[in-house]
């Protein structure tokens, strides 16, 4: 079975895919906890963030179209979580004079900002590093070894779980004549439980073939880690920049 | 280096209804290459299983001088390699030189070491040039053979080669003999192909209903055409083919 990886472009070779994982983390955790920080209704930074945001995306030589379909992909929950505050505040009897007023709606257009860029440097974070690296520069962030090995089984289990449904889809596909016309319903209930079923043993054989070489619940690389200048550089510049943003733009949108 | 198996009185039931091993022994010596083959749900591949102390019955399972048991696992694992039937159940990291680094790296080998291990993995399984690969790109022959080096890289005292020979063509199935018979670890191979077995093989068990029924040289276990007949091993099948085309 063939299919792409998560992490389809994390073998790129870019300034920053060569950066170690932690900063990669760090950059992409500190961007967020500050932009989200952001009083509510401040729209200004939002434009310096996305072009600091767009400078990290071009060093990274992603192709945009792919970072908008990831991005396409999640945006309805947050265009919701943006519209559900005015209408929410439009429901309540003692709000419903607000709902629309312009400060609403800046507020509202400030949850959509936070929450794209967010997604966004998310989306980023993922693209440019492979998860098991990841999963290994966060564990030398000190993140506890269990939830590590349970995450790198959880994506393992992605694999074996979408090679099952390629496969049982196939199955079904070369019996029926086109689509399916008489008991949708139950094939695809059938379908689902076999899938399951079907992964639930394969993931116990390949945790198998796992502790059989010798795992443990510790993560290794052949590329192991290490800090270099330019890293520190790096981490350092782009988070005084986001830091500048948050706390130097006040006077500038006041007037 | 390899080292022998030594099994006495090994039992072992998946659920109370059924006993998959019977009270099974065999002993294997040395820098053997022994086949094991029976019928379907015979119990072949729970007993490799306990090579490995992946399962764990009542009864002995001896790899050189050490007892399979939970304080000597680590240990059993570097002696013992494992290949699974289907190499889709065994590989799991994106890359064949992640693939293959996976063992050495997790028993903590030096960098340097890993990237020994890999090389000689690598040229012992011609796969050299393909370390950057996709595993899941690759064919069942190269996957196999990914399989097979995930366990070589280990440098194991004994290799477990679950059918090795299915779904291979003929080229491919020479190459993975040419490939055991040039290693000297001590082999125990279940297959249910078993002309392969005459070319890489010293020895044959027969196991049937969790039992070790016969044990011998290939050849004259292969011959015993009623011993065969009576484990669900019938080769008068071929001869009859192999008889009308020549």
């Amino acid at each position: 079975m063939r299919h792409h990886f998560i992490d389809r472009y994390s073998d790129l070779n870019s300034p920053v895919h060569r950066l170690d994982p932690r900063v990669k983390i760090l950059l992409a955790f500190l961007g967020i906890l500050i932009v989200v920080s952001e009083p509510p209704g401040r729209l200004l930074p939002f434009a310096f963030y996305g072009g600091l945001l767009l400078v990290v995306l071009l060093l990274s030589r992603l192709p945009f179209a792919f970072l908008l379909k990831r991005y396409l992909i999640l945006s309805p929950f947050i265009v919701m979580a943006s519209v559900f505050y005015p209408v929410s505040l439009y429901f309540a009897e003692e709000t419903q004079a607000i709902a629309f007023h312009q400060e609403t709606i800046e507020v509202a257009l400030s949850i959509f900002l936070k929450a794209s860029l967010s997604l966004f440097l998310l989306i980023w974070l993922i693209s440019v590093e492979r998860f098991h690296i990841l999963l290994l520069g966060l564990r030398k962030l000190k993140m506890p070894k269990l939830v590590g090995t349970i995450s790198i089984l959880m994506y393992s289990y992605i694999f074996v779980f979408w090679d099952e449904a390629l496969k049982t889809t196939r199955a079904r596909e070369s019996r029926t004549p086109g689509k399916l016309q008489r008991i949708k319903l139950r094939t695809y209930a059938n379908q689902m439980a076999m899938i399951l079923l079907h992964s639930w043993e394969r993931s116990k054989t390949l945790h198998h073939a796992m502790l059989s070489r010798g795992f443990h619940g510790e993560f290794y690389s052949m590329r192991e880690p290490g800090l270099k200048k330019a890293d520190v550089l790096f981490l350092a510049l782009f988070l005084l920049l986001f830091l500048h943003i948050r706390l130097f733009t006040d006077p500038l949108f006041i007037q | 280096m390899a080292a022998g198996i030594q099994i006495e009185n090994l039992s072992f039931s998946y659920s109370e209804e059924k006993e998959v091993l019977k009270n099974l022994s065999l002993e294997i010596r040395a820098g053997e290459k022994m086949g094991l083959i029976g019928p379907m749900g015979s119990g072949k591949s729970t007993l490799l299983l306990h090579l490995n102390g992946l399962l764990t019955g009542s009864g002995t399972v001896k790899i050189g001088d050490t007892g399979v048991k939970k304080d000597t696992l680590p240990e059993i694992r570097r002696k013992v390699g494992m290949v699974f039937q289907n190499p889709d159940d065994q590989l799991f990291n994106p890359t064949v030189e992640e693939e293959i680094a996976f063992g050495p790296l997790n028993f903590g080998y030096s960098p340097d070491e890993v990237a020994e291990k890999l090389k000689y993995a690598l040229e012992a399984m011609r796969l050299t040039g393909m370390e950057k690969s996709v595993s899941h790109h690759l064919s069942m022959g190269e996957r196999k053979r990914v399989a097979l080096a995930t366990v070589l890289a280990l440098d194991p005292e004994v290799i477990a080669l679950d059918e090795p020979f299915a779904n291979l063509d003929t080229p491919m199935m020479m190459q993975l003999l040419d490939i055991i018979n040039s290693l000297s670890a001590t082999f125990i191979i279940v297959s249910q192909s078993l002309l392969p077995l005459l070319s890489c093989c010293d020895r044959v068990a027969i196991i049937n209903h969790g039992r070790i029924v016969a044990v011998g040289p290939v050849k004259d276990i292969l011959q015993d055409e009623e011993l065969m007949r009576n484990n669900g091993l019938d080769l008068g099948y071929y001869k009859k083919i192999l008889r009308e085309l020549f």
